[in-house]
């Protein structure tokens, strides 16, 4: 049985302005020891959907209004707040985009290291220091057990998301879910962390979600990976395949944005971006949201009126697409 | 250092910042604030308490001006009628009388005219101190600054209506106009706390880079880039200022240290009826709820603004 | 931390200074006698003998360094009008009736006002928050002489509860110290509420969530904490509005405090007496103002490395 497997998810915010669906019917299934990533641009809802797993998303405005998250058999849609709490950390962790603001500056790494271990294990005061030091030590930072004592300003950004991880990995957890990690880092720090990430995942056997706009994070981290725009998924497969074969004209979109300095695929001249802005999630347009957007759209496929299925192209390769590329070509050819 | 409690209140949220969306490139270029005053007059209109409150503001300055007009009772020279004295409400006056006979609706909005005139007065004077001495501490920086704002501390540590009391002492009389100068002497600092405060923030903006750097000269950045986007934040610093400056001026004339006769502010009245309260308690209350009245939708027309002109803080309330 | 607590101690040395020059520099630009505005008129020669017995006579940078040297030995001089006694007796008998009055409101501000933010911001939009909002406005907007009265009214005449004026026992210390303390307490509520509001949409609240931490956890360690610290803030001022503003309490319920003598020493042209329970309260706000920082570095630990 697979470690998480999310079915149909609608998480909703209901404000003044309207009902925002922010997560608009996805699926997908993360299994023991394997990385899925999420990837897609700002406001796609990849965030949103994490939080909803964890059901962190802000009670009021927002909710799950469909749908069900199977973690270890239960539906965490179903638990009471109580019962989410002892999930949260002991069996499931998140750590986050901004190590700057998600640590307490008023607290020492200590405290907010030990109050995991005290809250889910119990340990003492001196069993917690041991095992915080420890932990501090397996994200590699120097001199541990001295900067324990250390407020989170001392540190620096790098440093902070190492100590992030350290506080997420305290008790174990099946399942980690690691919002942009490295997005707010330094690119020279960035591979450090992802290294650590994987280094980390492996020993302690977990799944992982990975979310990201960066194909590159995706490239290293992933085993299989989801496109996510405007709330949905657009295409599911493994990362090779991903890469190889990209279906969804949003994908290759986002694989040509990519800079490439040397190899094969060498571009000269200006980036390629991705023209216009994603659609509104009060009111998203009744056909393919990214239609508006794809060079492949015309006038008469139906592709404004009608919302694609999100169906396998081939085996292990699902695509929300009316002209996903393999037909395009057959199309051409033909 | 000091900090008034209003700083922290009011000045917390820096003003969304407007030119670097809206004008067209380079220095001096007009700044486009139209849209801004209408997205937050829009923001404000949906705020329910503000506009409730915005409204019994204007209504009752109107009263106090419009009232004694047309009111049957000319408060200053009709004759003292005793024998009408202390009357209860009734339909011919309606909040009463007071000790002389007089009509108490007519006097309140007398009343209420001496203590919205100070407010406001001593409100403009206020900003008037503030954003000079601000702008200049904020603007100049280096030592300049540092004197300014020592001096500020001083200042900060003289209790601010004994120091209006020392400064009325000083003036030796006690009408409008005075009441005005020693209320807004003894309490510009915050506003010029504020206004230093903003002008140092936006100060460090590129577009302030660039106005220099197209050879602008100091003047110039100051009144057409600083200033009108301080504008925001000086608003909501004037609302929160009238509150203090009515009560200011209320406590003074209430233990007799403030206008003086003929003069009567709401305050005054408030005095007057001190000494017959158990008695007759409507003649201290009706004052004293008038400025009870005026001080909270000063405060809420305050927050209203804050929340209109800043939607960070909105998105706070909504859930 | 020494450090810190030192740096900010030299500095209140020129800021007193600057005070009580502010001070001296105001009252000396009142008009008036404090000899000639007594009942007994003076003779021209007792006059000048008065004057210059009181250094009156020498040139106003004289009289100030006097003044000045006096105040660091805790000498204020004698008062002017009543010549038998000295302003620090006054202050003596008078200044620890205010003092009470004005801690007793403090006690009741911040044992009220913090909670009552607290929990609307934690209930925020319901009716509790609603109606807790709604007290403390009331008690920011009223007037507290209005308060006063009212509280004298109801509780003392109509109800009989407590006395309506005089300081000689507890019973008549609870109604003009919770008149005083409810502007106060209307300030800690919104500031407390809205710090709280703010504090939880903190990203590190969100870890908090993530790591299962029970609310009560969060709220008390992660939230309250952070969230007191523009209270603290503004206690300072607080405090220093509440011991200026005693006078008016001290009059509407009779208690022989500091402040109602203030007013009358203004009234006397008694110099000496204004310039010292000025400079008193000064000092007082200073400290107050000390604490405040002191206490902010404790709670912020980012202050602590900053420079002052």
């Amino acid at each position: 049985m697979a470690l998480l497997e999310v079915d149909n998810l609608h998480t909703q915010f209901f404000t003044r302005q309207g009902v925002v669906k922010a997560v608009d019917g996805i699926s997908f299934t993360v299994e023991a020891g394997k990385t899925l990533g999420i990837v897609g641009e700002s406001g796609c809802g990849k965030s949103v959907t994490a939080l909803s797993l964890m059901g962190l998303i802000p009670k009021p405005p927002a909710r799950i209004v469909e749908g069900s998250v199977m973690f270890q058999g239960r539906d965490l849609t179903k638990l009471s707040e109580r019962e989410l709490e002892d999930v949260r950390g002991k069996e499931m962790a998140m750590i986050f985009q901004d190590p700057m603001t998600s640590l307490n500056p008023t607290l020492r790494i200590k405290t907010q290291i030990t109050e995991v271990l005290d809250r889910h294990y119990g340990y003492s005061k001196d069993e917690a220091v041991k095992k915080a030091i420890e932990l501090l030590e397996e994200v590699q930072i120097p001199r541990a057990a001295e900067r324990l004592n250390d407020y989170p300003h001392r540190f620096s950004g790098g440093m902070r998301q190492r100590v992030m991880i350290a506080i997420a990995l305290a008790c174990n957890p099946k399942l980690l879910l690691a919002d942009e990690p490295t997005t707010a880092l330094d690119v020279t720090v960035q591979a450090e962390i992802l290294d650590l990430l994987e280094e980390l995942r492996r020993e302690h056997d977990m799944g992982m979600i990975m979310i990201t706009h960066d194909m590159g994070v995706i490239a290293e981290t992933a085993d299989e990976v989801a496109v996510m725009y405007a709330g949905q998924f657009v295409e599911q497969t493994e990362t090779q395949e991903l890469f190889d074969h990209p279906e969804h004209p949003y994908t290759e979109a986002l694989l040509e944005a990519l800079p490439q300095l040397e190899g094969e695929g060498i571009r000269h001249g200006r980036l390629r971006s991705i023209a216009g802005r994603p659609p509104d999630l009060i009111l998203p347009p009744p056909g393919c949201r990214f239609a508006p957007r794809c060079p492949h759209a015309s006038l008469g496929d139906g592709c404004a009126e009608q919302l694609p299925d999100l169906k396998p192209i081939r085996q292990g390769h699902l695509v929300r697409s009316r002209h996903p590329a393999s037909q395009r070509e057959a199309a051409v050819t033909a | 250092m000091s900090a008034d409690p209003r700083e922290a209140y009011a000045s917390g949220t820096a003003l969304p910042d407007v030119v670097t969306g809206a004008a067209a490139p380079g220095a001096g270029a007009p700044l486009q604030q139209a849209n801004l005053w209408r997205d937050a007059w829009r923001r404000y209109l949906q705020n329910k308490g503000a506009v409730i409150a915005g409204g019994i503001f204007v209504a009752f300055v109107l009263f106090c001006v419009i009232w004694p007009i047309v009111s049957p009772y000319d408060i200053t020279n009709d004759p003292l009628n005793f024998s009408e004295a202390y009357e209860t409400p009734s339909l011919q006056h309606p909040l009463g009388t007071d000790k002389l006979g007089k009509d108490m609706l007519t006097k309140l909005a007398l009343g209420g005219r001496i203590s919205i005139a100070i407010g406001v007065g001593a409100t403009l004077m206020i900003l008037l101190i503030g954003v000079v001495y601000g702008s200049i501490a904020g603007f100049a920086g280096g030592v300049l600054d540092n004197i300014q704002m020592r001096l500020l501390d001083a200042l900060y540590g003289l209790p601010y209506l004994p120091f209006a009391i020392i400064v009325l002492a000083i003036i030796g009389e006690n009408n409008i106009w005075t009441m005005v100068i020693a209320l807004s002497i003894a309490s510009w600092f915050t506003a010029a706390r504020i206004v230093r405060g903003q002008i140092i923030t936006l100060k460090e903006n590129d577009y302030i880079r660039a106005a220099k750097a197209v050879g602008a000269r100091w003047y110039r950045i100051l009144t057409r880039h600083l200033l009108p986007n301080t504008l925001g934040v000086l608003i909501i610093a004037i609302f929160l200022e009238l509150p203090g400056v009515i009560l200011g001026e209320a406590f003074l004339s209430f233990i007799g240290l403030g206008i003086s006769p003929p003069d009567a502010s709401l305050g005054s009245m408030a005095q007057e009826g001190r000494e017959v309260y158990r008695v007759h308690p409507y003649v201290i209350a009706i004052p004293s709820i008038a400025i009870a009245m005026l001080v909270l939708c000063a405060n809420f027309i305050a927050d209203g603004m804050r929340d209109a002109l800043d939607p960070r803080t909105r998105e706070t309330k909504e859930h | 931390m020494t450090a810190f607590i030192i740096r900010r101690l030299l500095w209140t040395i020129p800021v007193l200074l600057l005070v009580i020059l502010l001070t001296f520099v105001l009252m000396r630009q009142i008009e008036g006698n404090p000899f000639r505005r007594t009942s007994r008129a003076v003779s021209p020669a007792v006059q000048q003998n008065l004057e210059r017995k009181f250094n009156l006579d020498e040139p106003w940078y004289v009289q100030y360094a006097l003044y000045v040297k006096g105040v660091f030995t805790f000498d204020l001089g004698p008062s002017l009008v009543t010549r038998d006694r000295t302003v620090n007796d006054i202050i003596k008998e008078h200044f620890p009736k205010s003092l009470e009055l004005g801690l007793l409101a403090f006690v009741w501000a911040i044992a009220l006002g913090i909670p009552m933010g607290v929990v609307a911001a934690l209930r925020q939009n319901t009716a509790y928050d609603y109606t807790l909002m709604f007290i403390s406005n009331v008690g920011y907007a009223v007037p507290s002489f209005l308060v006063a009265t009212l509280l004298i009214y109801y509780v003392s005449l109509k109800a009989g509860l407590l006395p309506t004026n005089g300081w000689e026992g507890w019973k008549y210390k609870i109604l003009p110290s919770f008149a005083l303390g409810l502007l106060p307490m209307a300030y800690f509520a919104r500031l407390v509420r809205g710090s709280m509001l703010e504090t939880l949409q903190q990203d590190y609240v969100r870890t908090a969530k993530a790591k299962g931490l029970r609310r009560r956890r969060i709220v008390m360690v992660h939230v309250l904490r952070n969230s007191l610290i523009p209270a603290v803030t503004a206690m300072a001022p607080l405090l220093g509005f509440i011991i200026t503003g005693t006078f008016v309490i001290e009059i509407i319920f009779s208690i022989p405090g500091i402040g109602r003598y203030f007013v009358t020493a203004i009234s006397s042209r008694d110099y000496s007496v204004v310039m010292g329970i000025t400079v008193l309260t000064s000092v007082i706000i200073i400290l107050a103002n000390l604490v405040v920082d002191i206490l902010y570095g404790i709670l912020d630990p980012r202050t602590r490395d900053a420079r002052t």
